[in-house]
């Protein structure tokens, strides 16, 4: 906006000022102003909005009337753009180097492989891409993601070298805008990408789609979500507590990543369902909001199956009611099974489950009905207590993977809700 | 003590620093444009800077927009209307 001409004024709650400067400095802005007020903000009163409003017009006027600095005096370093990355001398001995990596905030807080110039050069033959290539720039601090970068994260994560292809597609993947990385990345949400991977690379790297795959003990489904997860902060600049503002956060920002398990899947797998061949490998993040929500039920006849699920998809503090947004199931194969012996497509079963899981939307909290009503009033007109609000604006919209091993459960994994997952092929070095 | 050589894993940030808006010299006359963010509250603290500005400060007009969802960013068309049509923008973020 700034860029454009009329001056420009942001308005921050004190928690989020810093986010305000960071951000502002990442676009290019440093020196926007920036009106704080207190936080929290949206739990006061009309009263004390019209105080607050009184306390900090004053300043705003300031801010805009007041000749100050125009021109930034960060300059990016462009020459690096082109250039390998930086080499660094750090300690030879392994606790010296976690205590450089803690102090940096490098990590995600467990021990990481040093990503010595010898491990990302073995990592870099795995592409045909040159080092200095850049996949994308990662909100939201927009650093550039060279392949040389994103191999030297995979081999902090502890990656195997041949890894390197499935995450600069995951790279290229993120940052797709209907991705919405930068909401993803700075939300107070849970949000973390989940990486699901398809195609035969999932069998050569051994990326786990049974039992416990979205669990411990692989290391391909450890150290890939991982990867994924120190490129958002070390490349993208989400560091928690500053950038990242997740209140909480979840598990699956450690590493949040599985195969689908295309054996045991009746339907066509993820990928085929988008477009790619059988034979392609395909890896697809999704903006998980709240990690897995597990739904063990026995049901053995594909009505009821389905109506449980419904049942559990259906909260009123979800993302995805209130955006129209892309939930997400693991069905275990069992119960993919029961499904498709009663004679469903898996498009059937997005029906089925989109009309079943429809929600009055007074069961939301008013305040949150409102901003549903903002959200998603071209799509479904005014919004009553008594108007039945579908989980996403499509069936389509429902996001089906079959995955894990023998048993019961299935798994719901609701979504950011701003966010449409992002497919793309896996090219490896021929 | 032995070193040892690592990549550096972080990453420049490729956008290049840009010119911020003008400064004004008051606000009389002058026409304001808000992005509402569509979180709690801000729809209200709207209304009441954008009462201040008027009454007090002079303002001529103002000119309110509020985003579909806070998480995504305003829309091109009205990023080019309050361009064409304001002479100072206030946007905000936070809970």
């Amino acid at each position: 906006m700034a860029k454009r001409g009329p001056a420009a004024v942001a308005i921050c709650s004190t928690a989020f000022a810093a986010l305000g400067r960071a951000q502002a400095t990442a676009l290019g802005y440093p020196e926007l102003p920036i009106a704080v007020i207190p936080h929290p903000f949206g739990s006061r009163t009309r009263d004390e909005v019209r105080q607050l409003a009184e306390q900090c017009i004053g300043e705003i006027v300031r801010l805009v009337c007041e000749a100050g600095p125009r021109d930034s005096s960060v300059v990016p370093n462009r020459s690096s753009l082109t250039e390998r990355a930086a080499l660094i001398k750090v300690p030879g001995d392994l606790d010296g180097l976690y205590s450089l990596f803690r102090e940096r905030h490098w990590g995600d807080g467990l021990p990481v492989v040093p990503p010595t110039t010898e491990r990302v050069e073995r990592m870099l033959c795995h592409s045909h891409r040159a080092a200095t290539e850049v996949v994308a720039t990662v909100a939201p601090g927009f650093g550039a993601a060279t392949i040389e970068r994103i191999a030297a994260n995979a081999v902090l994560a502890g990656c195997d070298p041949e890894y390197l292809p499935v995450l600069i597609a995951a790279v290229e993947a993120v940052a797709e805008p209907r991705f919405n990385l930068q909401g993803i990345q700075v939300t107070t949400n849970p949000a973390a990408p989940w990486l699901i991977v398809n195609g035969p690379i999932g069998k050569r790297l051994g990326v786990n789609s049974g039992v416990n795959c979205l669990g411990q003990g692989t290391c391909a489904n450890a150290t890939l979500g991982r990867a994924l997860r120190l490129i958002l902060q070390n490349i993208g600049g989400a560091l928690p507590g500053e950038m990242d503002r997740a209140t909480q956060g979840q598990p699956g920002k450690y590493t949040f990543c599985c195969a689908e398990n295309e054996e045991m899947n009746p339907w066509e797998p993820l990928h085929v369902e988008r477009g790619f061949a059988p034979e392609c490998s395909a890896i697809t993040v999704v903006g998980g909001a709240s990690g897995t929500l597990n739904m063990n039920t026995h049901a053995k006849d594909a009505d009821d199956l389905l109506r449980v699920i419904a049942d559990t998809m259906a909260h009123p503090t979800s993302n995805d009611y209130w955006t129209g947004g892309e939930p997400w199931l693991v069905l275990a194969p069992e119960h993919a099974e029961i499904l498709k012996r009663a004679g469903l497509s898996k498009s059937d079963v997005k029906r089925r489950l989109w009309e079943q899981s429809k929600m009055p939307a007074g069961r939301m909290a008013a305040k949150d009905r409102l901003r549903t009503g903002d959200a998603r009033r071209a799509e479904l007109g005014e919004i009553g207590p008594d108007t039945m609000l579908p989980i996403s604006t499509q069936p389509e919209l429902i996001g089906i993977v079959v995955a894990g091993g023998p048993g019961t459960h299935s798994v719901y994994v609701p979504t950011y809700g701003n966010s449409r997952s992002v497919t793309r092929k896996v090219v490896c070095n021929a | 003590m032995p070193r040892t050589l690592i990549v550096d894993p972080t990453a420049p940030c490729l956008n290049q620093p840009q010119q911020l808006g003008r400064t004004l010299d008051g606000l009389t006359g002058k026409v304001v444009g808000f992005i509402d963010d569509s979180k709690p509250n801000f729809n209200h603290l709207v209304d009441d800077l954008a009462e201040l500005l008027v009454n007090r400060y002079g303002a001529s007009k103002v000119i309110k927009r509020r985003k579909r969802v806070s998480s995504h960013p305003a829309s091109d068309t009205v990023i080019t209307e309050l361009v064409e049509q304001c002479d100072m923008v206030i946007t905000g973020s936070g809970d």
